[in-house]
């Protein structure tokens, strides 16, 4: 089955270099200028001395700090509304409401509450991926088969003792999932809430958008490719921890 | 086989068949271009949304200035942004447009869009704005400052890089980050940044809210920089020269319109930018309206780009001579 994966990339990348090449696409990169593009970006930087490593680590960080602070607040907050049903009628209307206000709506009072940089894109990016944290999460702890419930409590287990040994392992595999849709959710903002303007000058969003500005448009798809293969990695490393935690299934 | 033959057969037809209705197509296209009828065309004009700076434009098509040259100019699309109207140009959606120096010498550095300037919209009308409580009168008050320009090689970067070059500055005496000029005056009112560097009515923007003053504006850096000039595809040029005359003279219109009735033109500014009059009167005060090209400054700022990298040119003069047409100028050489 291995092998299969490859030939749907494989496939893309040689109608795109044939329709590239033929012009069809107009003034499309090609593969191979894409790839000289990346080395570019690896080798001088764009802008020049901007090097890649940088403007990924720039993103990553503001990914992980948003997506972080959304994964501290929002499994718990989850958690309990999946436990206490009068908690959840508490809640579901104001997250219902906020829910679906896209992130970067609230660009411009981000800049006006943490300025322009880091902490706005994280906030942007919290907002992106708290949601369905929130969301799988008390999906998760309500499909937990009230029979266990049940059972945990004719052996004596207390309100406490449910919540951290029954609904949590339980709700575990819900939760993951929430956790891929925030951390893709996350990579989206983190790129839109980039293309306004970053303080430091680094940043893949802002990268790319530098390069389209520069009329780089192979340094912008390169661009593009590095942000679908770390989009790719993260969401393995997530699957992995899954099947890490998940082994008593 | 006789099949094949049949087929063969039927190709031939076909192709003949095909070659005859494109000559005739080819005919009706092409020979009433002959007798000058090809020239009743749409031309299809780009131009940055509320860009102070392309106000003749706005006066040409109020005016009536392009319908008095017998041309009839649609609006092609209204841009946020000099990139991005020029990948429209790469696309084919543009004939004309009133866009910046800066992103047409890149486009067409890059061969990603192939236009001419044929006219200059203005020069000047950039400015460095410091924060209240940054002290001093010149350059030297950016030593160690936060310096926002809105990208990599543009006009605002290389005036900033001019500026402190004349004040024996090295341009890494200042933390330079980018942030895109809406952006600027909001950054700079809430002290993120120290200074920043953008064009009008940016600049005035930020000093009617008193969040800034301007520190040195481009005309003691560079004067009579090219800012905002009026392009042309290349193709459509070639095709349409007529067209490109008479667009080009309501254009030289306007720009003298502007000059010679500053008081309206300032009314006309506002409804076109949006911006309160107070923000446009100063605004408009710092940049020249002007329409004719300055090459030596055109070429002086693809020498910059050429060195910092950002595009790639063998001869910066060649290129610059192929890029400024100057033609279609009434009383400027017809070379």
């Amino acid at each position: 089955m291995r092998k299969w994966k490859i030939i749907s990339p494989l496939v893309a990348l040689g109608l795109w270099q044939l329709l590239a090449g033929t012009g069809v696409l107009g003034k499309t990169p090609s593969p191979v200028s894409v790839a000289k593009g990346l080395y570019e970006l690896v080798a001088t930087g764009f802008p020049p001395g901007k090097y890649l490593e940088w403007h990924l680590l720039a993103s990553l960080a503001r990914v992980f700090a948003g997506f972080g602070c959304a994964l501290l607040l929002a499994v718990p907050l989850g958690l309990l509304m999946g436990f206490s049903p009068a908690f959840d009628a508490m809640m579901d209307p104001l997250v219902e409401v906020v829910r679906p206000v896209p992130p970067l709506a609230w660009l411009p009072l981000a800049v006006v509450w943490f300025g322009i940089g880091t902490f706005s894109a994280g906030f942007l990016i919290f907002l992106g991926s708290f949601f369905p944290i929130v969301l799988n999460t008390v999906l998760g702890v309500k499909s937990v088969e009230p029979y266990l419930v049940e059972a945990a409590r004719t052996l004596g287990a207390g309100r406490r003792t449910i919540l951290a040994r029954v609904l949590t392992p339980g709700a575990l595999p819900s939760i993951i999932t929430g956790l891929r849709i925030g951390m893709g959710i996350a990579w989206m903002t983190l790129i839109a809430a980039e293309m306004t303007g970053v303080k430091s000058g680094y940043g893949i969003g802002y990268m790319i958008l530098a390069a389209r500005d520069g009329a780089r448009y192979d340094l912008a798809v390169a661009g593009m490719v590095v942000i679908g293969l770390v989009g790719f990695l993260v969401d393995r490393l997530i699957k992995s921890g899954e099947k890490r935690l998940l082994r008593w299934r | 086989m006789a099949w094949s033959i049949e087929v063969k057969r039927n190709k031939g037809t076909a192709s003949a068949a095909a070659l005859a209705s494109l000559l005739v197509i080819a005919a009706v296209v092409l020979l009433p271009g002959c007798g000058g009828k090809k020239e009743e065309r749409v031309v299809r004009m780009g131009y940055l949304r509320n860009d102070l700076h392309q106000l003749a434009y706005y006066v040409a098509t109020e005016k009536g200035f392009f319908t008095d040259e017998g041309v009839d100019v649609r609006e092609g699309g209204a841009f946020n942004a000099g990139p991005e109207e020029m990948s429209a140009f790469s696309a084919g959606a543009l004939d004309m447009g009133y866009v910046g120096t800066a992103p047409a010498v890149t486009f067409a550095a890059q061969r990603m869009a192939d236009i001419k300037i044929v006219a200059q919209a203005n020069q000047e009308g950039s400015a460095i704005v410091v924060r209240p409580g940054i002290e001093g009168e010149d350059v030297a008050a950016l030593n160690g400052r936060t310096v926002a320009v809105p990208g990599f090689s543009t006009v605002q970067d290389f005036l900033l890089r001019t500026a402190l070059k004349k004040a024996r500055m090295k341009p890494t005496d200042v933390n330079e980050t980018t942030l895109k000029p809406p952006e600027m005056v909001q950054a700079l009112s809430a002290g993120q940044i120290d200074a920043f560097v953008a064009w009008e009515p940016y600049v005035s923007q930020a000093v009617s809210q008193k969040s800034g003053r301007v520190l040195v504006s481009s005309h003691r850096i560079w004067p009579h920089h090219p800012c905002c000039a009026l392009v042309a595809d290349s193709k459509f040029e070639k095709e349409y020269p007529d067209l490109v005359k008479r667009v080009v003279a309501a254009h030289v219109k306007a720009t003298k319109y502007i000059n010679d009735n500053m008081l309206e033109a300032i009314d006309m500014a506002h409804l076109f930018t949006g911006q309160p009059r107070d923000v446009v009167k100063p605004a408009m005060s710092n940049l020249e309206y002007t329409y004719v090209p300055d090459v030596a400054g055109v070429r002086r700022y693809v020498v910059f780009m050429k060195e910092v990298g950002a595009i790639k040119v063998k001869d910066p003069a060649g290129f610059t001579r192929e890029l400024v047409d100057t033609r279609f100028l009434p009383g400027v050489n017809k070379s």
